[in-house]
């Protein structure tokens, strides 16, 4: 073993008391190849040019001839991706701040409540009933209503997909409270703080390893949709990237390579973000501890 | 009870009234109140736009005649057994070794979220091409009989073909519910549990296990919920064929819904088998929560 | 301490008063022009639509024309129908869709259109015969079609000098000589079930009488009858092609025609562009396909890929034709043709593309007749049901297939067939 690694394994030691199980590392690893083949097809095709496509297994596998970039400034060309970008960003966004203040707020006040109170099991229930729901009874009666209120538009997305993740959210919101013992704010509220200052004080905060979680499952739903985007904003200017993919597929032909570029780079942003909130579903129990 | 501790009790109720009040105005607003109207439809011949007419109950009982219904039915719940239950074995097993003391446990994790983010358009190419002709070379290579046709083409083996891909992409949210559950276990727990000396599998089944119930049960529903209700693996992977063999409940709500004119029809569908999955959850949730009480 | 209250309780305050407050409907003629507006269902042909309509607005100064071309253009039409948010204009195929909606009363009789007597007859048969139950005045005009038979591979043909079929024996032969020179006679893509509908159709067109399904309808006659040599002749083409095609899609199916793996490939001139994409010089030919033993019996498989409607929500029909006087100018389906590979439906002097070659002889004669499938309620999955048949080994399986056509016809149509019921008996 080189110094280096020594070293460096037994920083991790000091950090984490225990040396890191190259084991299941290794075990790990090889599963890992089960995302990287198809991964690695995904990134061949995309640099491709249709004319190299093939059917047989070693030209479909065989790396381009030529590296070529040009699929990916073709394929942001074709989607106008900078400005589909955003609106993405914009929804997926707003979707998850509303989502992780009404959810927990939901969340917190039935998962409290619903242990004594008829009423709120109730609410639970029927929220939680929701999750069930085919979206496509939903569909027609959605379009008819936000065309109604006049928000078939991004806002009528964003609220939407609040209403379509919170049977899912507030379950796990709900999961998440039983595991945080009661004592703490019961403490809090005896020292005279009222109920909504102890939830913002100490409860959101606590919550936060399961608002990382919420805040992933949320955009995992809403970056790639494209019905709800389809249905509700047609009548407006407005496109998302996965509506703007959709100009790679007719009915009679579809542009693999260009289409496979285009869902490489709007790939990367999620990504990112479930990185993100990895790092802080780990650290964050120890945080809320710490606070409370 | 007195009221000197009815008083507050009540303050705090308020509150969680109020807490719990916008989220539930916008559930009804746009869950429930289209989910009536979507309901009226099931009694009527409504194609999607037009006019229509009432037809009473004749939607609902053509749906307990409809051969390919009850085959929907049928494909359905095979996929979702069997998915849920590799489902949250493997995620389980994944979450726990992304939870240990491993190197690249960043990269590690980003790898294994991969297969929840790549579109639809990308799963039903690289994986038709997979079982297509990948495997299909690799079983003529290896003289394996079996392998040598596609399984996507054969109509009593296709469901595996969907169900295997099916659960990849799957497996990437329960492993996250699963981490973030291994969160709230408190690291002083393992701690005791190795000073008494238990081995790795006696602290799994006697502690994690029991500390993990609640994301187990939330996962258990979750993932049935999923599964029931699999539709873009069917759009990507077969379209419900070979001979009409993986078409699913929701992919035949869609389909002849959306694009076909069936909509009132396919309403009853839809409300018929949402009373389905809400009766199979809730026998769940008892199961569950039945077993979280008595630990 | 009161302060995130108050914004907790903004939230929904907020979110309602947007909901109020946002959006306003785009239905302004801006300087006093009349805005028509067209929405057309092929994303592929955007290009051609962008040029008409710069074109259209540079020369008339009272009418603004925008034509949208969205993808996924049947699904948002129909929630523009549920919105009632109606464009003035569609271009939609002539397809069950297009009777739908002419059943449920969308679209405006545009019989004193004087475009009217420039399209050919043909066509505008092809459209009445879409209709459910026959009406009077004309609802579509029809602007381009599409041609499906057999696409063949014209240079690998004239190497081998292999002749264009035109009986059903000599495509046998055929495909047995093709065969015995070790390549694939056929090749089909039939994971994607709707590709089972190209020889389907084709086979069809020569076999049945274009109005089977009204007569069945009627009652008049049954499927089992009429459909049974398409059938048989149908899963005849099996023994040609590569074995076990129900693991290869539409798209594998048109790579591996592309690349010289099968010397025909029995689907529609709307294939061509897929194909040229993986083989940019390969030489295309296409022929209708050989039904019958007789070759004056052959019928060509063309159905309206185009047709323009106008809503009958439509508040300017003068402004409306005038669109229409302008799309059907020579100069204008000329700018189409250029983009896509079509056949006009205005009687006139186009150049037809070349992969269409061994078709014109029939597209001038008039010897042509619409896809089945655009009769069959798309519920219905005819597609599935035709899959199912070909991978059905057993012996009594066109039997079993054709019986089951006649049932599930009559379940899936029950209402249309009550409402032809009804209609007769006010005839009588």
């Amino acid at each position: 073993m080189s110094t280096a690694v020594a070293k460096s394994a037994k920083k991790l030691k000091t950090r984490e008391e225990g040396k890191p199980n190259i084991l299941l590392t290794v075990l790990l690893i090889i599963g890992c190849l089960t995302v990287l083949f198809p991964l690695y097809m995904t990134i061949v095709i995309a640099l491709k040019s249709p004319s190299e496509m093939t059917n047989d297994v070693a030209g479909a596998l065989s790396f381009p001839s030529s590296l070529s970039f040009s699929n990916f400034s073709e394929a942001m060309r074709v989607t106008d991706f900078w400005n589909s970008l955003l609106n993405s960003f914009l929804i997926t966004g707003l979707t998850i701040g509303l989502s992780l203040v009404l959810h927990s707020l939901a969340g917190y006040s039935i998962g409290r409540s619903m242990g004594g109170n008829k009423a709120f099991k109730f609410i639970y229930f029927y929220i939680v009933s929701g999750m069930f729901v085919p979206f496509a009874i939903l569909m027609m009666p959605l379009v008819k209503e936000t065309a109604i209120l006049q928000i078939d538009n991004m806002l009528g997305v964003i609220l939407l997909y609040v209403v379509f993740y919170m049977p899912m959210n507030v379950m796990l919101y709900c999961g998440y409270l039983k595991n945080i013992p009661q004592a703490m704010e019961e403490a809090a509220e005896i020292d005279g703080a009222s109920t909504w200052t102890t939830y913002w004080r100490i409860i959101f905060p606590m919550m936060s390893p399961m608002h990382a979680t919420v805040a992933i499952l949320t955009a995992l739903g809403t970056w790639n949709d494209v019905m709800t985007p389809l249905v509700i904003m047609s009548g407006s200017e407005h496109t998302t990237l996965p509506l703007a993919q959709l100009n790679f597929q007719t009915q009679f032909g579809t542009n693999y390579n260009l289409a496979f570029a285009s869902y490489l780079l709007a790939l990367i942003p999620i990504l990112i973000f479930y990185i993100i909130c990895q790092k802080s579903i780990i650290g964050g129990i120890a945080n809320g501890a710490v606070k409370g | 009870m007195s009221a000197q501790i009815r008083k507050p009790m009540s303050k705090r109720m308020k509150t969680h009234i109020g807490m719990v009040l916008p989220a539930l105005i916008l559930f009804i607003a746009f869950n429930t109140i289209p989910l009536i109207t979507g309901a009226f439809y099931s009694f009527t011949n409504y194609r999607g736009y037009g006019s229509y007419d009432m037809v009473g109950l004749r939607n609902f009982i053509d749906l307990f005649q409809d051969s390919r219904v009850g085959s929907s039915y049928l494909f359905t719940f095979k996929y979702a057994i069997c998915g849920t239950i590799l489902v949250n074995v493997i995620s389980l097993v994944l979450a726990l070794g992304l939870n240990s003391r491993i190197r690249f446990k960043s990269a590690l994790r980003g790898i294994y979220f991969l297969p929840n983010i790549l579109s639809g358009l990308i799963v039903g190419y690289i994986f038709s091409f997979l079982f297509t002709y990948i495997i299909p070379a690799a079983g003529t290579a290896l003289g394996w009989k079996a392998l040598s046709n596609s399984i996507l083409a054969s109509e009593s083996w296709a469901w595996v073909g969907v169900l295997i891909v099916g659960v990849w992409q799957s497996v990437a949210m329960n492993t996250i519910i699963y981490i973030s559950g291994l969160q709230t276990i408190p690291a002083d727990v393992y701690e005791a549990s190795s000073i008494d000396g238990a081995n790795p599998w006696q602290t799994f089944q006697k502690l994690t296990l029991p500390l993990l119930l609640p994301f187990v049960s939330t996962n258990l529903i979750l993932s049935t919920k999923n599964m029931l209700m699999v539709f873009d693996q069917i759009m990507s992977l077969t379209k419900g064929g070979p001979a009409q063999s993986t078409e699913s409940i929701s992919y035949l709500i869609y389909r002849n819904g959306m694009d076909g004119g069936q909509f009132g029809f396919q309403s009853a569908n839809a409300v018929v088998f949402f009373v389905v999955i809400v009766t199979v959850s809730v026998i769940q949730l008892r199961l569950t929560s039945k077993k979280e009480e008595q630990l | 301490m009161n302060y995130r209250k108050i914004i907790a309780l903004a939230i929904p305050i907020l979110a309602v008063t947007s909901l109020l407050s946002t959006g306003c409907s785009s239905n302004r003629s801006n300087d006093g022009k009349t805005v028509i507006k067209m929405l057309q269902y092929k994303p592929e042909a955007v290009a051609a639509f962008e040029e008409m309509e710069k074109r259209f607005n540079e020369t008339h100064d009272d009418i603004l024309l925008q034509i949208e071309s969205p993808n996924e253009a049947m699904t948002i039409l129909k929630t523009r129908l549920i919105k009632e948010d109606y464009p003035d204009i569609v271009g939609i195929g002539g397809d069950i869709n297009y009777s739908n909606f002419l059943d449920a009363e969308l679209f405006m009789d545009i019989s004193d259109f004087e475009g009217v007597a420039d399209i050919k007859p043909a066509y505008m048969d092809i459209v009445e015969n879409l209709e459910f139950i026959p009406t009077d005045g004309i609802y579509a005009l029809p602007y381009v079609a599409n041609c499906a038979g057999i696409l063949y591979n014209k240079d690998m043909f004239e190497q081998n000098g292999w002749e264009v079929p035109t009986t059903w024996t000599e495509f046998n032969e055929l495909c047995k000589t093709i065969q015995a020179s070790d390549t694939l006679p056929l090749y089909f893509g039939y994971k994607d079930t709707w590709t089972t509908l190209a020889p389907w159709n084709a086979l069809a067109v020569g076999l049945v009488e274009p109005d089977i399904c009204a007569q069945v309808n009627a009652g008049k006659a049954t499927f089992a009858e009429a459909y049974a040599e398409v059938a048989v002749k149908t899963k005849a083409l099996l023994q040609y092609a590569e074995p076990n095609p129900y693991a290869y899609s539409y798209n594998d199916a048109c790579t591996a025609f592309a690349r010289g793996e099968a010397a025909m490939y029995p689907i529609g001139s709307y294939a061509v562009p897929q194909i040229m994409s993986v083989n940019p010089d390969m030489n295309i030919d296409s022929f209708p396909f050989p039904a019958n033993e007789d070759e004056s019996e052959n019928v060509l498989n063309s159905g309206v890929d185009l047709a323009f409607c106008v809503m009958k929500e439509c508040k300017n029909k003068e402004a409306a034709y005038e669109v229409l006087r302008f799309m059907y100018e020579d100069e204008t389906i000329q700018i189409y043709l250029d983009d896509q590979n079509a056949v006009p439906c205005k009687v006139g002097d186009f150049s037809l593309p070349s992969m269409l070659d061994s078709m014109v002889p029939y597209i001038e004669a008039d010897r042509m007749a619409d896809y089945q499938d655009h009769h069959y309620p798309s519920e219905m999955s005819v597609d599935a049901m035709i899959q199912t048949y070909l991978m059905d080994e057993s012996e009594n399986s066109t039997e079993t297939f054709l019986q089951r056509f006649d049932r599930e016809w009559e379940r899936y149509n029950r209402d249309l067939i009550a409402k032809v019921k009804k209609y007769e008996e006010g005839l009588k």
